[in-house]
């Protein structure tokens, strides 16, 4: 049997599984270049439909249609020109899918199978964004046309599924998502809470920004140099103090977070000790992500303060993660399910214009045939005219009515492509519909929800490719690199 | 026949709550649990009012029927609790003492006092309310306590398992500690002033020697020992959860070693 054919749709990009960090984030696009990619892409390349998604770990175009490469070599031309001058090809950085990969791809990066920490949230609203700034492009027709809005609105439904019915996203796994979950576990609610950063680094900031989201109040930054402090003070709508002055703010502070670079402990524990001489009375939750630590491990020893450091905070986190990476299996399930409800989706549209083709060509078989016999037949009555008539198209709906029905099936069971390839050879007809065209009155699937959701301002939604785009046996394809 | 129906609610309740701790404890707590306990406080209600109307006295003179009031107001306090997200989760500690005293109640039968009549009269039904509510305050306090020194375990040994997941914060345990210690403090209080009272009226039933008394006087020395333990330096919420362990579980020894030097004497808790 001739194999499925690939869905005409395309992804090109870059993720942190392909490319280091610092060619990501040239790569990466901000709303304003993210439209104005979109726009040049369809300028220059004639692609119907393309939504950008632009995160710190993955910036994608995805395309439809992909009749001719235009749309792909385009959308490589945008990533080339943003990296600038690297020390390899960009095209070495790039992957790429082609047809159900594609599917598959999205919505294995809207559950979070895809992300750097398998199953972080955080993605599904990315998606979210990526597609909806497509659609609210004023163009016309709509960037995100009906192929890829059904594809994004299946690809935010199968991550709110897999998220909801396995433990993919369970537990914290981000070293700044444990400090906030230890923090509740142990004030309850964050907030007025106060906060120590000593040192200025980018884990611990994000680890302040994560708390102050829970309600954190009252942020103190100290560093060894008070000039340093001051920005990120300023940032954090906090206070700057010296390292020297750190005695003075222990008794405040409910949390510290601490990530200087200095050679020895920054808080001794006489320090402490010098701090709370009768013993601290609330607790207090430390987490020294330095290294070497910047906190003595002693003051873990005191009873109401709950140090972690940076091997306490990678276990917790790879506990976590073995949870996750052990809902992977069911979540591939639920992914490859609705892969396959998208292919049926997507084929439906396909044989909409061969059933009418079909039709079209019998009828006009029957006309023929009525107007033949009426031609030696002039005594027979206008009643028995109409009669025979009647009968014709009887007859024709009988013939019609099990091979329409059986394609219907077959498409919305996955072997549509097949189905189609024998009713075109058997029939002689061909696809090609026209605008406008509706399908569920060719196909007799009235109030079919996956149809009923097809945007009816779109001018191409019934539009399959050509038949030579839909065959994936293009031999210019380019190797998937992934 | 109802009062068994309570106490196979309390038992179902707390079960589910343990399968629910076992399964990972992710996720908002079991409504499941939350509504059995809900009918274990309507069945046991329904069956403390049945005994009321059968025997016309309250059924708080003793053992079985005391029993079974004291597992009430626990049943009662721990309905209250059931809205207040997490908090919920102290059910779990909390329903074993319930099943217990429900147990022991219908072991020993809920019958009316043979000395019905001299345990009647509000100073008396005032004094054994409020000593009810003492009582389970403090085991309130108590089980809450018992789930803070589990997490303050869980923290310090850097675990996130299923305790950690399924125990409320340290703050709300502690928060919720303190309220069942004070409440039940007061309430104890208020319990001795109006036993007191009672038994000068009726001196022939009871005497300020009577070992009952003196347990009486020695869990209201427990519950301001609890509330001192607070204040000094240093380890406040970890002592204060140690102190109520501690000292619920002298108040229950205390009160077994009096039972059982004196049975069948009508025994009020």
């Amino acid at each position: 049997m001739e194999p499925r054919r690939s869905l005409p749709l395309a992804v090109v990009g870059v993720s942190h599984r392909t490319a280091p960090v610092e060619v990501r984030e040239r790569m990466a696009f901000d709303t304003r270049d993210a439209e104005e990619a979109l726009l040049r892409l369809r300028a220059t390349s004639g692609v119907e439909e393309a939504v950008l998604l632009s995160t710190c770990n993955r910036s994608e175009f995805y395309l439809f249609p992909t009749a001719d490469r235009r749309g792909l070599a385009a959308a490589e031309t945008i990533f080339r020109e943003r990296a600038g001058d690297l020390d390899r090809p960009t095209a070495d950085f790039l992957f790429r899918r082609h047809g159900e990969g594609v599917v598959r791809h999205l919505f294995q990066v809207s559950s979070g199978l895809d992300s750097m920490v398998t199953g972080e949230a955080e993605i599904q609203g990315q998606v979210r964004d990526a597609y909806e700034r497509a659609t609210s492009l004023p163009v016309q027709p709509p960037m995100a046309g009906p192929v890829l809005n059904r594809l994004f609105q299946m690809a935010l439904s199968v991550g709110g599924e897999v998220r909801a019915e396995t433990p993919i996203g369970e537990g914290a796994a981000s070293v700044a998502s444990v400090a906030v979950e230890l923090a509740r576990k142990i004030f309850g609610s964050l907030r007025g809470k106060r906060v120590l950063i000593m040192g200025a680094g980018a884990t611990a900031e994000l680890m302040v920004e994560a708390l102050a989201r829970d309600g954190v109040r009252g942020i103190f930054v100290a560093n060894r140099t008070l000039e340093h402090a001051v920005p990120l003070a300023e940032r954090l709508h906090g206070h700057a103090l010296s390292l020297d002055r750190l005695g003075d703010a222990l008794p405040a502070v409910d949390i510290i977070l601490s990530s200087t670079s200095a050679p020895h402990p920054v808080l001794t524990h006489a320090l402490f000790r010098e701090a709370f001489p009768r013993g601290r009375r609330r607790p207090l939750l430390a987490i020294d992500i330095a290294i070497p630590r910047d906190i003595d491990p002693r003051i873990g020893d005191e009873s109401e303060v709950f140090l972690y450091n940076v091997d306490d905070l990678r276990k917790i986190v790879d506990d976590h993660v073995r949870v996750r990476a052990g809902a992977v299996p069911a979540a591939e399930r639920i992914i490859q399910r609705h892969s396959e409800e998208f292919r049926s989706w997507y084929a439906s549209l396909e044989v909409v214009p061969v059933i009418r083709n079909m039709r079209e060509r019998a009828e006009s078989h029957r006309q023929t045939e009525v107007d033949r016999l009426f031609r030696g037949l002039d005594h027979i009555s206008p009643e028995d005219r109409a009669r025979v008539e009647a009968f014709s198209r009887r007859l024709l709906n009988k013939f019609l009515h099990d091979p329409t029905v059986r394609l219907r099936k077959g498409m919305l069971e996955g072997g549509g492509a097949e189905l189609v390839d024998a009713v075109r050879f058997l029939y002689g007809v061909e696809g090609g519909a026209e605008r406008g065209e509706n399908p569920e009155a060719l196909l007799g699937v009235e109030g079919t929800p996956e149809i009923d959701e097809i945007p009816r301002h779109s001018h191409d939604m019934t539009t399959p490719p050509h038949s030579d785009t839909m065959s994936g046996r293009d031999p210019s394809r380019p190797k998937e690199t992934e | 026949m109802i009062h068994l129906l309570a106490f196979f609610l309390y038992l179902g309740a707390f079960l589910l709550w343990i399968r629910f701790l076992v399964s990972g404890a992710r996720g908002d707590g079991p409504n499941l649990a939350s509504g059995v306990v809900g009918l274990a406080v309507v069945a046991h209600a329904v069956a403390l009012g049945s005994f009321w109307a059968e025997h016309g006295e309250l059924p708080l003179a003793g053992p079985g029927a005391a029993l079974s009031t004291l597992a009430f107001v626990g049943g009662l306090a721990l309905l209250a609790l059931l809205p207040v997200r997490q908090v919920s989760r102290v059910g779990v500690a909390l329903l074993p003492f319930i099943t217990v005293c429900q147990g022991i109640a219908l072991l020993v039968g809920i019958q009316p006092s043979d000395q019905a009549l001299a345990f009647q009269g509000a100073g008396f039904i005032l004094h054994v309310t409020f000593a009810f509510l003492g009582y389970q305050g403090l085991a309130l306090a108590s089980s809450a306590g018992f789930l803070y020194l589990i997490q303050h375990h869980e923290l310090k040994a850097k675990r996130m398992g299923r305790f950690f997941h399924f125990i409320p914060p340290l703050a709300t345990l502690d928060l919720l500690g303190q309220i069942g210690v004070w409440v039940g403090f007061v309430a104890l209080s208020l319990a001795l002033g109006f036993g007191w009272a009672w038994t000068v009226q009726h001196p022939e039933v009871i005497a300020l020697s009577d070992p009952k008394v003196l347990w009486a006087i020695l869990s209201w020395v427990v519950f301001a020992a609890v509330l001192l333990l607070r204040r000094g330096r240093g380890r406040r919420e970890y002592r204060s959860a140690l102190a109520s362990v501690v000292g619920f579980s002298l108040v229950l020894g205390s009160y077994l070693v009096v039972r059982l030097t004196s049975p069948g004497s009508g025994f009020l808790p």
